[in-house]
């Protein structure tokens, strides 16, 4: 069954056209929504919240028309804002217990769940403490509390590892990986970068000014732009050569190198090409594709 | 840690509560903020040490008709007498109910679930309303407890007592909707008190000189127009046309029949209308 679903939703602001004849359907568990800023990922997000009305085109959401029935889809969804949006003066818990009010759950019931959620995103003892005081990485979590705090059946996450350091990155894709598996609640996560996505999601959608680019599961992704990244510390040259010559394709990008993987043998020919040549490898790391290598991608093969 | 993290997810299958619950639950929440609960210490200061401030005339109304048996402040002249201390109060805590939303941008937390825009500005107007409300009615309830228990030679004012509640809350409706719409426009919250208090400066500063150059140029009847320019004697006005009381000003009287009572219906629309306007245009952003 679509969680959520859009046929030709079409959205013109006075200045720019934000979304354009997009049609999707998306499923439970994970799915990611990858474009560049401004690509009408926010719009869209506030379009099936019901919130905007759409110039053309329909959504519907939990089988809810988001014309009509925004105020339902409201009660079963969660939102997480890409901006700032916490009040500094009050504690966590108390914004978190308020606002479970304001999603309907009587007093005692919005306490419990809040106590649980909070635990739940990693907040201990600082959550009686006032928000003004957290780091960014708290801050988030709240944030990321208080779109779950009524039970949603789906949540909508608008760039939640925006501003976050790499550790505190990983802590918030896990947790969102957790949240579609463990927890049972569908996730709609927007980003701009498709490498932190392709690692939580089932599915992944591209868009780009407006349009669809592309939404495939998320193995078509992975085979189609898995590389790994080498860092040596001298000798990148003779190393992308010696990987050439065994037949792995070596791109030279700076002082890293890009190597496509073809199978695990590709990582043990990299580890043997590093000891013949005597290097010193310092890094080995999964591919982080920018949104550009999928327009790349989309290029090569219209070419 | 270990053990905390790993207890698993729950779900919540209790009841969803209506639209009605969540803005019950937005107005004590509201309410409570005006006076600082569930916040910090400082944050109880003023509204409280206002709140004493009120009180103050009441005791020593009492003290008066204990030890004097002559009644002190009369109910109807109360809101007027004080009135500086109430629009210091507005003045400091609108923009507590308002500007937070506004500057950190939290209205789309609210939003985003199944509250409306009417609800929210609705919830926030009753708030500030009942807080005024409050502010004069203690007070007020004080004093009238007070005289029962002194036992007054003749009967107790109950009629004055109740006409004067009454006009309390118009009085808090019209201050609440003029107050709130200004403290929204100006988020920060700085500048929200300076607003408030400003306006009020100019609406009973203005009075004075505008009664006093028609006063000495002989038109009396146009100078009892002045009087409706400041929003405690229009208010007040109001209550000389419904109860018939003592009008609290020192020179003749306001302008008589229903036009004071037709502006204050006006303005508390005009002052609704600009703080409806104001969220549509933030919900929209």
């Amino acid at each position: 069954m679509h969680i959520l679903a859009t046929e030709g939703l079409t959205k013109r602001f006075p200045t720019v056209t934000a979304l354009d004849q997009l049609t999707v359907t998306v499923g439970s568990g994970v799915t990611g929504l990858v474009g560049a800023n401004g690509a009408g990922k926010s719009t869209l997000i506030k379009i099936l919240l019901g919130l905007l009305p759409p110039t053309g085109g329909g959504a519907r959401v939990l089988d809810l028309d988001v014309t009509t029935q925004g105020a339902e889809i409201r009660r079963f969804v969660g939102y997480m804002p890409e901006h700032d949006c916490l009040p500094p003066d009050v504690s966590a818990t108390e914004l978190v217990v308020h606002l479970a009010q304001m999603s309907g759950l009587p007093r005692t019931a919005a306490r419990e769940r809040a106590a649980d959620v909070l635990r739940h995103v990693g907040l201990a003892e600082e959550r009686y403490r006032a928000i003004g005081g957290y780091s960014t990485g708290m801050k988030q979590r709240v944030k990321l509390a208080q779109a779950l705090v009524h039970d949603p059946k789906l949540i909508f996450l608008d760039e939640p590892t925006n501003g976050l350091d790499p550790r505190g990155r990983d802590e918030m894709l896990a947790l969102i990986r957790r949240i579609g598996t463990d927890f049972g609640i569908s996730v709609l996560v927007t980003s701009h970068l498709l490498g932190e996505l392709e690692r939580i999601c089932d599915h992944v959608i591209v868009i780009d000014g407006g349009r669809l680019l592309r939404s495939s599961a998320i193995a078509g992704f992975t085979q189609a732009t898995q590389t790994v990244t080498v860092e040596v510390e001298e000798g990148t040259q003779p190393l992308a050569e010696r990987l050439s010559e065994l037949g792995h394709g070596a791109v030279q990008h700076g002082r890293l190198l890009l190597v496509k993987v073809t199978g695990p043998e590709t990582f043990d020919a990299i580890r043997d090409a590093a000891v013949d040549l005597d290097l010193c490898l310092i890094r080995l790391e999964q591919g982080r594709h920018r949104i550009e290598d999928v327009f790349r991608e989309e290029v090569d093969a219209g070419v | 840690m270990s053990e905390i993290y790993d207890i698993g997810y729950r779900h919540y299958d209790g009841p969803r509560l209506g639209r009605g619950y969540s803005t019950r639950a937005l107005t004590v929440h509201s309410l409570r903020g005006v006076f600082g609960l569930g916040r910090t210490a400082r944050s109880k200061i003023i509204p409280f040490a206002l709140g004493v401030i009120m009180l103050l005339p009441a005791v020593v109304s009492i003290a008066m008709m204990a030890l004097m048996s002559r009644r002190g402040m009369s109910y109807s002249g109360f809101a007027v007498y004080m009135q500086t201390v109430v629009a210091i109060f507005l003045a400091a805590q609108a923009p507590t109910v308002v500007a937070p939303d506004l500057r950190f941008r939290v209205l789309p937390l609210y939003l985003s679930r199944p509250v409306t825009i009417a609800e929210y500005v609705t919830a926030k107007v009753i708030a500030m309303t009942a807080a005024l409300f409050l502010l004069l009615a203690v007070p007020l309830t004080v004093i009238y407890v007070g005289e029962l228990v002194i036992d007054m030679d003749g009967p107790p004012q109950t009629k004055e007592y109740l006409g004067a509640l009454v006009m309390a809350l118009v009085l808090a409706l019209l201050l609440s909707s003029f107050g709130l719409a200004i403290a929204s426009l100006t988020p920060r919250r700085g500048l929200g008190v300076a607003s408030v208090i400003a306006l009020y400066l100019l609406t009973s500063a203005s009075v004075p000189v505008i009664f006093g150059t028609l006063y000495s140029t002989g038109n009396e009847s146009g100078a009892a127009w002045a009087w409706l320019l400041n929003p405690f004697w229009l208010v007040d006005a109001v209550q000389v046309w419904l109860f018939g009381t003592t009008p609290n000003v020192p020179d003749g009287g306001y302008p008589p029949g229903p036009v004071p009572a037709i502006l204050v219906v006006v303005l508390i629309g005009i002052g609704l209308a600009a703080l409806a306007a104001r969220y549509r245009k933030a919900a929209a952003r």
